[in-house]
C-alpha cells in the first residue's frame, strides 16, 4: 500500500529537476537572458571543470570540510555534555534552554564580525563560528532527548539494579540516542552554514573564499558553481550520512517502522 | 481486610509455607495540587515462597499502585512491605519487575539485554563469560536460542515478553512481579506463553507476584487469586486454584475459576453502596 505511491512521488521529483535545468537552459538558449547577466548551466559546469583542472576546486573543499571536522567536533562534545546536563537538572535546563532558544535566533552569519574582533583572520575565528551556530542545537535536542526518554526504560534500568552511577552511560545516553542524532544532524547543517559564512570574509581557501573570489572577479558562474557545491556537500552528508544513521536508530529504537525491509 | 495471613496451607505447596512476601497495612494515597486520592485502603496480604498469587480487579482498584509499591518505585504512605523478613526499600532486583510494555533495551541485542540484569549482581560483576552462560541457558529455556543475535525489533510481541521473561530471571529474583504480562498478543499467542510460563514456573519454583483484569489469565496461571475492588482499592475475596499445572488456557476447570472470579467481583460491586463486604 504504502510503497507505490512513495515510489511514484520519486520519479516526480526527479522530474521536476530535469524540467528545472531544462528551462534554466532554455531561457539561454532561446535568448530571454543575456548571458552576462546571469550564467547558463552549461557555464556552470564548464566553470566547475575549470576549477577543477586548475586545482582550485579539491583544496577548497577540503579546507572547509577539514575546518567542519574540528569544529563541529568540538561543538557536538560540547553540546552533548551541555545537553546531558540540562538533561539530568531542571534547574540548568530552566537557565539554559532560554539562552540557547534565543541565540538559536541569530543568523549564524552574526557570529562573522564578533569572531573576527576576538580572534582576527585566524582559523580559529572560523571554528568559533561553526561552533556557536550549532552547538545550541545539539545541546538542546540532546537535552529534549533525555527528558523524554520512556519511563519505562528507567524502571526497568533500576528494577533491574542499575546502580545510580552506571546510569548515564548505561541507559540515559542510549535511550537519548535517538534525540541526540537528530541534534547532530541538525547541528551539521547549521555548523555548515557558518563555516560557509565565516570563509566569505576571513579566510584564503575553502568553499566561503571560493564563493568570494567569484564575486570579486565579477564570475557569476563561480558563484553558481559554488554555491552547488555547497549545497551538495551540505546535502550528501546531511541526507546519506546523518539520515541513515538516524533512520537506522529510529528503525531499532521503534520510533519507526522498517520500510525498506 | 481481614484476611490478612492465611495460615492454611495450600495443597500445591509444602506442608508448612514460608512466608515470603509479607504486605502489611498498606495504605498509599496520591497528592495532586486539588485533591487528596486514596488509591489503597490498608491492605495486608502474605505470599508465600514458590507461590504464584495473582491481583485481579477492574483498572483503576490499585492494584497496578500495590505492585510498584512492592518494586520499590513508589513508597507506601502507611505499613510496611517487608521481603524475607526485611523492609524493603527503593527499586531492586531481588523484586525484579516484568512490565507491561516489555521495556527491553533497544541499543542492546537479545542475549545483551538478558545479560543486562548480571551485570551489577556481585557474583557476575567481573566476568562476561559467566554472564553469557547464564543467558545462553535462558534464551534456551524461552526457546529463543537461534534469536540471541537479533535485535528487539525484529522480534513479534511474543517473543519480546519472553526475552523480557528471560532477563528478569536473569539475577533470580526473590519474588518475580509481572504488570499484565502478556497484553495485546493474540490468543494463540497467548495460549502458548501461558503454556511456556508454567513450564518455567514449575522448573524454577519462583514466587510471584502479578497483576491482570483478565479473569481466565488469572485462573490459568494461579496459586491464589486475590479479588480488588476500586477505588480506593482494597481487597475483597480470595480464591486458590487448585488445579495441577500445567494448566490450559481453554480447559473447562480453569473456565469454571475464571467464571467463579468474575462473579466474586460482580457480588462485591453489587455490594458497593454498603460500606461492608
Amino acid at each position: 500500500m504504502k510503497k507505490n505511491p512513495e515510489r511514484k512521488h520519486k520519479y516526480y521529483v526527479l522530474g521536476f529537476y530535469l524540467l528545472l535545468l531544462v528551462s534554466w537552459q532554455l531561457f539561454f538558449s532561446l535568448n530571454l537572458i543575456e548571458d552576462y547577466l546571469f550564467p547558463a548551466p552549461a557555464d556552470v559546469a564548464r566553470r566547475l571543470w575549470q576549477l577543477g583542472t586548475e586545482g582550485l576546486l579539491w583544496p577548497g573543499i577540503e579546507a572547509t570540510l577539514v575546518r567542519m571536522a574540528i569544529g563541529f567536533s568540538i561543538s557536538a562534545a560540547a553540546g552533548l555534555v551541555i545537553g546531558f546536563l540540562m538533561g539530568m537538572s531542571r534547574i540548568i535546563n530552566g537557565c539554559l534552554r532560554s539562552l540557547f532558544l534565543g541565540l538559536q535566533t541569530l543568523p549564524t552569519a552574526a557570529w562573522v564580525p564578533i569572531s573576527l574582533l576576538l580572534f582576527g583572520l585566524s582559523d580559529h575565528g572560523i571554528y568559533f563560528v561553526i561552533i556557536m551556530s550549532s552547538v545550541a542545537a545539539v545541546a538542546i535536542a540532546t537535552s529534549d532527548g533525555i527528558l523524554h526518554i520512556s519511563p519505562a526504560y528507567l524502571r526497568a534500568a533500576r528494577t533491574l539494579g542499575t546502580p545510580a552511577y552506571a546510569m548515564p552511560f548505561h541507559i540515559i545516553l542510549p535511550a537519548a540516542l535517538p534525540g541526540i542524532i537528530t541534534g547532530i544532524k541538525l547541528g551539521w547543517t547549521l555548523g555548515w552554514h557558518g563555516a560557509v559564512s565565516a570563509e566569505l570574509i576571513k579566510s584564503s581557501v575553502g568553499l566561503g573564499y571560493l564563493l568570494y573570489m567569484g564575486r570579486e572577479l565579477n564570475d557569476a558562474s563561480q558563484v553558481i558553481a559554488i554555491m552547488l557545491l555547497t549545497i551538495l556537500f551540505g546535502l550528501l552528508l546531511d541526507r546519506f550520512l546523518f539520515g541513515l544513521i538516524e533512520k537506522r536508530i529510529r528503525v531499532r529504537w521503534g520510533l519507526e517502522s522498517n520500510s525498506y525491509s | 481486610m481481614e484476611m490478612a495471613a492465611n495460615p492454611e496451607p495450600t495443597l500445591t505447596k509444602p506442608a508448612t509455607p514460608q512466608v515470603k512476601l509479607r504486605i502489611e497495612q498498606v495504605v498509599k494515597t496520591f497528592q495532586n495540587a486539588t485533591q487528596t486520592v486514596e488509591a489503597l485502603q490498608p491492605v495486608s496480604l502474605d505470599v508465600y515462597e514458590g507461590e504464584y498469587v495473582v491481583l485481579f480487579g477492574p483498572s483503576g482498584c490499585g492494584k497496578s499502585t500495590l505492585l510498584n509499591l512492592v518494586a520499590g518505585f513508589e513508597e507506601p504512605t502507611e505499613g510496611k512491605i517487608i521481603l524475607d523478613g526485611q523492609a524493603v526499600k527503593g527499586p531492586g532486583n531481588d523484586r525484579l519487575m516484568m512490565f507491561q510494555e516489555h521495556a527491553l533495551f533497544p541499543w542492546l541485542n537479545v542475549i545483551d539485554n538478558v545479560m543486562y540484569g548480571l551485570k551489577w549482581e556481585r557474583a557476575y560483576r567481573f566476568r562476561f563469560r559467566a554472564r553469557r552462560k547464564k543467558a545462553v541457558e535462558l534464551l534456551e529455556m524461552v526457546h529463543l536460542t537461534e534469536f540471541a543475535k537479533a535485535s528487539i525489533h525484529e522480534l513479534s510481541g511474543g517473543m519480546k515478553q519472553r526475552v523480557a521473561l528471560a532477563r528478569a530471571l536473569a539475577p533470580d529474583p526473590q519474588v518475580l512481579l509481572i504488570d499484565e504480562p502478556f497484553p495485546a498478543l493474540d490468543a494463540l499467542v497467548r495460549a502458548k506463553l501461558y503454556a511456556e510460563l508454567q513450564d518455567i514456573l514449575v522448573r524454577t519454583r519462583k514466587t510471584i507476584l502479578s497483576v491482570t483484569h483478565d479473569p481466565h489469565e488469572a485462573a490459568c496461571l494461579a496459586d491464589r487469586v486475590i479479588v480488588f475492588t476500586g477505588r480506593p482499592g482494597r481487597l475483597k475475596a480470595e480464591i486458590r486454584i487448585d488445579l495441577p499445572r500445567p494448566r490450559d488456557i481453554n480447559d473447562p476447570q480453569v473456565a469454571e475459576y475464571a467464571r467463579r472470579i468474575t462473579a466474586e467481583l460482580e457480588e462485591s460491586n453489587e455490594k458497593e453502596p454498603g460500606t461492608k463486604a
